[in-house]
């Protein structure tokens, strides 16, 4: 009675794999190898590429510096609300990007919440590289935070506790023990906030607009693409892929990689 | 076990029956230009519609869309799916004009065409290949004003986006055709341009070669030819053919 069993479990895996991978597969397929890369070097593929690059490293610094604390906030302390504080960071994550970017406009928009203010200050956000960076920030934060959350809950509380008992202060505790401990964790959590801050859409193009060379991102220029070029939208895809296979696979050997690196940079650790 | 399987291909094929494979009614799937998203359902509200930019329509029907009509802001791209054989020969049906909008609390004060050269204007247009986004440049380019396109804060990808942007506020102004405004009339506020600089908007549609309900493609086409389709075209702010 088992042999039917395994066969119903590795057709499903056979079909689901063939569905998931069919689609990828064919959009190298397409058009030959050499001519991808003749068109990553179109000038909307160059543009969309450094505005990309710009945008979401930006973003991602904000991300890692404000959302790190955050995270070991929220894992580590116990206060009133904070299944709140929870549910509200959870909130981007499910959220349609469509409304993220309605949302931002309410709210940063000349029209919006803060639009006098802004406007009193001089400084206009709808439009502008800013926006694409807000419009990332929005979507990445929540996904980077969760997982630091996870990471930063997964550490030995003895661990911190010993630190504590042995004289560092909670400074010291949190860069010395804490940090290093879940730099694992919080290295894949950054990795996998990057990649979807990168592939940010629906938010970017509503909030901040599509023009090239200033706020057309590399999700926006395959969109404007499709119908104008559609080897620049497959070349510009294509790229994409190969650059979310290595997040994955960064992914997938980073904790290995910190634990080594942790044990070797140890004594060093102590000389402080 | 093999009854979770048997159940996978049966949801599959009960969405491929939804999507219009087979409803007995025999209603057109019209593939339309952003413009004509009021007035096609005026005309006919029981087609199944697809409002976008002409040119990614033109894209989905050579992807294989199942669309039985085309109708686009411009007779490029009903023409070179014509050329390629994917559909019946097009015929003109409308006629458009551009006109530039501002928000109505209007706040670069933008009366004019000339206005759109004062610093940090926010102007949003079509961009390149989309039909508004075309005309526009051939309306500018015939008025001189060219480089008021330095300007220009975002691209939209169909005219819609244009409208929205500035209707919301967020942009100064805009370039749309005439019958996108009344659907806003009470967020925008309409700049004629000179009759000599405007561009021929012509709007073209066909019946698609391997249309699923042929049948309702043509009667779908005569309606939007025949007098009453036309009235309320005219009514809509377009021009006869």
């Amino acid at each position: 009675m088992r042999r039917p069993f395994e066969v119903v479990l590795a057709v499903s895996t056979g079909l689901i794999l063939a569905f998931l991978l069919l689609p990828i597969l064919a959009l190298f397929l397409r058009i030959p190898p050499e001519d991808l890369l003749s068109q990553l070097t179109s000038e909307v593929a160059v543009d969309a590429l450094i505005v990309s690059v710009k945008t979401s490293v930006i973003a991602h610094a904000v991300v890692l510096l404000l959302g790190t604390p955050t995270a070991y906030l929220v894992a580590t302390r116990r206060f009133r609300g904070r299944s709140l504080v929870l549910t509200l960071i959870e909130l981007p994550l499910v959220l349609p990007p469509a409304v993220a970017g309605i949302a931002l406009f309410a709210a940063f928009g000349r029209a919006g919440l803060l639009g006098d203010t802004l406007d009193a200050a001089g400084v206009s956000i709808p439009f502008t590289q800013t926006a694409v960076v807000f419009a990332i920030i929005f979507v990445s934060s929540p996904f980077y935070i969760r997982l630091g959350i996870a990471a930063f809950e997964g550490l030995d509380p003895a661990l911190i506790d010993a630190s504590r008992t042995l004289g560092a202060g909670p400074r010291r505790t949190f860069f010395r023990v804490a940090l290093p401990l879940a730099a694992g964790g919080l290295s894949a959590a950054s990795a996998l906030a990057f990649a979807r801050g990168l592939g940010e859409f629906g938010a970017t193009i509503m909030f901040a607009g599509s023009l090239q060379g200033v706020t057309q991102t590399l999700p926006l220029a395959i969109y404007a693409q499709l119908a104008i070029d559609f080897d620049i939208a497959l070349a510009l895809g294509a790229f994409l892929v190969v650059v979310s296979v290595a997040v994955l696979l960064t992914v997938k050997l980073l904790p290995s990689w910190t634990r080594f690196t942790l044990i070797s940079l140890a004594p060093s650790g102590r000389s402080d | 076990m093999r009854w979770a399987l048997a159940l996978v291909f049966v949801l599959l094929f009960a969405a491929g029956c939804g999507t219009g494979g087979g409803d007995s009614n025999e209603h057109a799937t019209v593939f339309a230009a952003a413009s004509l998203t009021e007035v096609f359902p005026e005309i006919d509200a029981d087609a199944t519609y697809n409002f976008a930019g002409s040119d990614d329509l033109a894209t989905q029907i050579t992807e294989g869309a199942p669309a039985d009509v085309f109708a686009a802001a411009s007779p490029k791209y009903p023409d070179q799916l014509y050329e390629d054989g994917l559909v019946d020969k097009p015929e003109v049906f409308a006629t458009n004009k551009l006109v530039l909008i501002v928000p109505n609390d209007n706040p670069a004060n933008i009366l004019s065409v000339d206005d759109l050269h004062k610093r940090d204007v926010k102007l949003v247009i079509g961009a390149e290949g989309v039909p508004i986004g075309d005309y526009t440049r051939t309306v500018l380019e015939s008025m001189g004003a060219s480089d008021v396109l330095d300007q220009v804060v975002s691209e939209e990808d169909d005219v819609k986006g244009v409208v929205g942007k500035v209707s919301l506020g967020e942009a100064d102004a805009g370039f749309v055709y005439v019958t996108d405004v009344k659907p806003v009339e009470d967020k925008v506020t309409a700049i004629e341009l000179p009759e000599e600089a405007q561009a021929v908007v012509q709007y073209e549609i066909a019946v698609v070669k391997d249309a699923p309900h042929h049948d309702a493609a043509h009667e779908f086409v005569e309606q939007v030819l025949g007098e009453d389709g036309q009235a309320k075209l005219q009514a809509a702010g377009f021009g006869p053919p």
